[in-house]
């Protein structure tokens, strides 16, 4: 087998092992979901093709490793009726992550599996100049680590102060843990918003209804990755208060990263090149948002 | 802990009857929120030396 070969291999989530001859099946799995049909399945595989062993990957992924390269199809074709298909790797938009997000997790404010399903649906495997990544955390705590993605979104809520019902106690100012909230000249509460981080304190801890919810939804994150160079994503765009927005969003990131991104180069990369500035420009001209 | 604490003490008042309260910064989230969510209101607030004085309703919420 040639170089050429291994890569396509790869590409379909067959990555050849240290050892010749083995490789190590990764699997397609959206937000570490997987139905006890499903992982009967892979039990079986794993005991019939590898060694009896999975290896769960750190992207809440599932290899199967040690399967030789004369089983890969009838890896791939016992699997199907399950309904676990094989994944991708290479210069793909890979493998989309998310924690339980609001209908299982008390802390949750958006659905992450729902978002992560249907970006999955849209873009998974789909090619760009690198490997893109997307994670969905279903609130501030960001279990996901949404920063560390190509494309990460957070559930996020965006507080509103109104004088009418405040009696000016201080408790919001006292709970915002990143000192957002401040008193101005005129007795007026300011929030700011570049200092907030969306998580709702101030709100669930006022005694009087003046401090509110102006909208929940959901809050993206460019630019992020680890490896050998880990960058932070950088937020861009307002909150986005329904999944159709958001979508539309990574849409226009990735038509960006299409546009823009160099072979090979990371999209946090392409960003530094390019300017956030210039990112965000698009996407609220491509989506109106 | 603290919020067991302040729910012990609602359950020895009246409803409608009101109970003190000295709160450090870092309970206040956690025990206005779970005042709110069981219903009883934060009927006002002040402050000394850094400590907060709830005045809690029971049941006002
Ligand atoms: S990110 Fe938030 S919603 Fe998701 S699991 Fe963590 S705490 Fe729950
Ligand atoms: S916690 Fe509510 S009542 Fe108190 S200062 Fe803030 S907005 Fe006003
Ligand atoms: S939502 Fe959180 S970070 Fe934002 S102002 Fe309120 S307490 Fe501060």
């Amino acid at each position: 087998m040639n170089e050429a070969d291994y890569k396509e291999l790869k590409k379909g989530g067959m990555m050849r092992q240290a050892e010749a001859g083995l490789f190590s099946v990764r699997l397609h799995v959206v937000g570490g979901r997987l139905d006890t049909t499903q992982l009967r399945a892979i039990h079986d595989a794993a005991d019939r093709f590898g060694r009896g062993e999975v290896h769960l990957t750190s992207r809440q992924g599932v290899e199967i490793p040690n399967v030789r390269q004369d089983s890969l199809s009838a890896l791939k074709e016992f699997l199907s009726p399950s309904g676990v298909g094989v994944g991708v790797c290479g210069p793909t938009v890979r493998t989309v992550t998310a924690c339980q997000g609001c209908r299982v997790c008390p802390s949750g404010v958006i659905d992450s599996p729902e978002l992560a399903d249907a970006a999955d649906r849209a873009f998974y495997g789909k090619p760009v100049p690198h490997k893109f990544k997307i994670g969905v955390s279903g609130c501030v705590n960001n279990c996901m680590k949404a920063e560390e993605n190509d494309a990460g979104i957070k559930g996020w809520i965006e507080p509103r102060w109104e004088r009418g019902p405040c009696t000016l106690c201080g408790v919001c100012a006292a709970v915002c843990p990143t000192k957002a909230i401040a008193t101005a000249e005129d007795g007026s509460l300011t929030v700011d918003l570049d200092l907030c981080i969306g998580c709702g304190d101030c709100i669930v801890s006022c005694p009087s209804g003046g401090m509110r919810e102006a909208r929940r939804g959901y809050r993206l994150f460019a630019g992020g990755k680890f490896g050998r160079k880990p960058f932070l994503g950088k937020r861009i765009l307002g909150v986005l208060t329904t999944k159709e927005e958001a979508m539309a969003a990574i849409t226009a990131v990735l038509e960006f990263f299409r546009a823009h991104g160099k072979p090979r180069e990371r999209f946090g990369d392409t960003l530094e090149r390019t300017g956030f500035d210039a990112l965000e420009r698009r996407v609220k001209e491509v989506t109106g948002l | 802990m603290t919020f067991v604490k302040v729910k012990m003490a609602l359950q020895k008042i009246a409803p409608a009857g009101k109970l003190g309260v000295r709160l450090k910064e870092d309970a206040l989230k956690n025990v206005i929120s779970s005042l709110k969510t069981e219903g009883h209101a934060v009927t006002s607030v002040s402050r000394e030396d850094g400590i907060f004085l709830l005045e809690v309703t029971k049941g006002g919420g």
